[in-house]
């Protein structure tokens, strides 16, 4: 009985901070969204669905397309890192990936919003080296900014990961390919990719969660319509003091992020039952 | 031993002597940096140095309604906790803010009690957006939207809505605004708009509210849609200053102070200029107000009147940061040489102003205006 008490009590601070910070708040914002002026009710999800439903496809379509591009990268980077054979320049990957890793989403933003701008860095840049011509220069402040954001900033992550796992895995493998002749990307997606798949999938549902719940990045980059379902919902509060329709989208949000959640989760258990 | 009680002794006696009036102001404020830098850089030691033994400190909350929202949520939650002394004195809030504020009986009546109380006499110093808030509010400055624009690039500025729709046909993704999403200057073409094409102007910045009146704004709605195809949107009310400057856009609503003071600083061409259309744009002041169980009443009271006073008005609002003053312009206009106070009325006359500066709408009609953009010209 006292070591069940102790190990409850050593459990207890951390399940207290949980339960007082995430749990509670996360009750009172599913209570929120069904609260309207007229007692309990589903006006603000209807209210959502008239206004905002083309936003809330935008935002699963720019995050799904986000963590395509992450996968892709972050396997060829990690890939590289592991088969490849220059060592100068494994090194210098090395080094260079894991910068955006320190760098906050808001500071991203404002990077790239005079980046990606119609006169701004890269186009600049493009012109110099006479690649385009001045009429052909487009601002990328719309989707295809905040792609390139989510994808500059989350592919390190996802990638130090895998990284790790494909260091990790038995050699053997891979140079039983290479005596096959197998070439080193046939290897990579045939030897390698299938063996550390659960890793990357926890990374790219890691990358999912923290996309949906960027701010700063669709608020400084994507000026129009639509956008973002974060961008709504400070929208909702701030102009309106609307916190039920605000709560409506968060609990889309949640469920969006529940399901990939999921996919997490079933990855643990059956890594755990093993 | 004996010597070091003594000595210790007296050291304490002498701390505990000190002037029991260092006594700590607190400003939040909410608003761009520069409305922090403000009171840090300026209003702040100028505080100081009359009233010897205080310090002033000043937070910022952010831009624009989001600011003052979370000003009126600190404001309902330390009402609703019941404690005794409030942990601000002054707050800098805008118009909505400032009406729910007084709805919700979270402010302090002072405006009798100061002497700058009696040099205002705009209207927006007794009502903010339809509500009464007479004597709970002073206003810190009047502040104006604008169009902006480049005369290399338009040597003859639409001066109303209607030819500005038709120069946009004509010159596609060449004036640029944000929408309403992310900064007021945005928020503020779309009410000029409304202003211009639809309803009546006088029933929506002073009601009453009813839905007849929103009915009639449908066809300006659709209109705005239609304009919407051959807009550049920007990210904010910066954003749209940065693509001026960039040369991407030629025209775009703007803030005049915003403007003027990033021509000072080098962040916008010299020659851009401001046309103020003949439907009017709206403006809106900013408000000082002090929350009902402030802890340092007096001190508050006397920090309002201070940046009240026609010689701070003409310092710190007019000359500093081009904005409008929030007293009466009468009263500070003895304070400024004529270059100062002509600069501010380079493009846009005083007649001008004082006939095409409106309010915005009272917040029913504000809300709907909103809501419908979001309905049917966003979607």
């Amino acid at each position: 009985m006292s070591r069940r008490f102790i190990g409850f009590a050593l459990v207890l601070p951390a399940l207290a901070t949980v339960t007082l910070f995430f749990v509670v708040p996360l009750l009172g914002a599913v209570t929120g969204a069904f609260q309207t002026e007229a007692g309990f009710g589903i006006e603000n999800f209807v209210k959502t669905y008239e206004l905002y439903r083309s936003d809330v496809l935008f935002t699963l379509l720019i995050v799904a397309t986000a963590t395509v591009v992450i996968a892709a990268l972050s396997t060829a980077i990690a890939g590289y890192l592991t088969l490849g054979s220059n060592a100068l320049a494994i090194n210098l990957l090395r080094w260079l990936y894991r910068w955006p890793l320190f760098i906050p989403f808001i500071v991203v933003g404002q990077i790239l919003r005079t980046f990606l701008a119609k006169n701004g860095m890269m186009n600049n840049l493009l012109l110099s080296t006479d690649l385009i011509t001045p009429l052909q220069t487009t601002s990328f402040l719309d989707w295809r900014g905040i792609v390139i954001a989510f994808a500059w900033k989350q592919t390190p992550f996802v990638a130090l990961l895998l990284a790790g796992a494909m260091a990790s895995l038995d050699r053997g493998t891979i140079e039983a390919a290479r005596n096959l002749g197998a070439s080193r990307l046939r290897i990579l997606v045939e030897i390698v990719l299938p063996q550390v798949a659960p890793t990357l999938m926890v990374g790219l549902t890691l990358s999912f969660v923290t996309m949906m719940s960027v701010l700063s990045v669709p608020l400084m980059i994507n000026a129009q319509s639509p956008t973002m379902i974060t961008a709504d919902m400070a929208f909702r509060i701030n102009a309106y003091g609307d916190y039920g329709v605000a709560n409506a989208l968060g609990l889309i949000s949640l469920a969006m992020t529940g399901i990939v959640a999921w996919f997490y989760l079933r990855q643990t258990m059956r890594e755990n039952a093993r | 031993m004996k010597q070091l009680i003594v000595g210790a002794t007296a050291v304490a006696l002498a701390a505990f002597s000190l002037p029991a009036q260092a006594e700590e102001l607190t400003v939040i404020t909410a608003g761009d940096q520069n409305m922090v830098d403000y009171v840090n850089d300026y209003l702040g030691p100028l505080f100081e140095q009359q009233n010897p033994g205080t310090t002033v400190r000043a937070v910022g909350t952010g831009p624009g309604d989001a600011g003052s929202q979370k000003i009126l949520e600190r404001l309902e939650a330390q009402k609703q906790a019941g404690t005794d002394k409030w942990d601000f004195d002054v707050a800098v809030v805008h118009q909505k803010a400032a009406g729910d504020m007084v709805k919700g009986e979270l402010l302090k009546s002072y405006r009798s009690d100061i002497e700058t109380g009696a040099m205002v006499s705009n209207a927006n110093a007794d009502t903010a957006l339809g509500t009464d808030v007479k004597g709970y509010v002073m206003p810190m400055f009047n502040s104006q939207t604008a169009i902006a624009y480049n005369p290399a690039l338009v040597p003859n500025p639409p001066t109303n809505y209607q030819d500005l729709a038709a120069w946009v046909k004509e010159n596609p993704k060449q004036f640029g605004y944000n929408g309403i999403k992310g900064g007021m200057s945005g928020v503020a073409f779309v009410v000029g708009w409304v202003y211009a094409f639809g309803g009546d102007t006088d029933v929506l910045q002073k009601g009453p509210y009813n839905e007849e009146e929103m009915d009639k704004l449908s066809g300006a709605f659709d209109s705005l849609k239609q304009f919407n195809q051959n807009v550049a949107l920007t990210p904010g009310n910066a954003g749209t200053l940065d693509m001026l400057s960039r040369g991407e856009i030629a025209m775009g609503p703007v803030w005049v102070d915003m403007f003027y003071s990033w021509q000072a600083n080098g962040q916008l061409p010299p020659d851009l200029k401001l046309v103020l259309p003949e439907s009017g744009m709206p403006g809106q002041p900013m408000y000082y107000v002090i929350p009902a169980k402030a802890a340092h009443e007096d001190l508050a009271k006397k920090f309002v009147a201070l940046a009240t006073s026609p010689s701070v008005q003409a310092e710190g609002i007019v000359k500093k940061f081009n904005w409008y003053p929030g007293i009466d312009a009468e009263k500070v206009k003895a304070q400024l040489d004529a270059q100062t106070w002509s600069k501010l009325f380079t493009d846009i006359s005083p007649e001008q102003l004082a006939e095409r500066g409106k309010a915005f709408p009272i917040k029913p009609y504000f809300d709907a205006i909103l809501e419908t953009y979001e309905r049917k010209v966003a979607n």
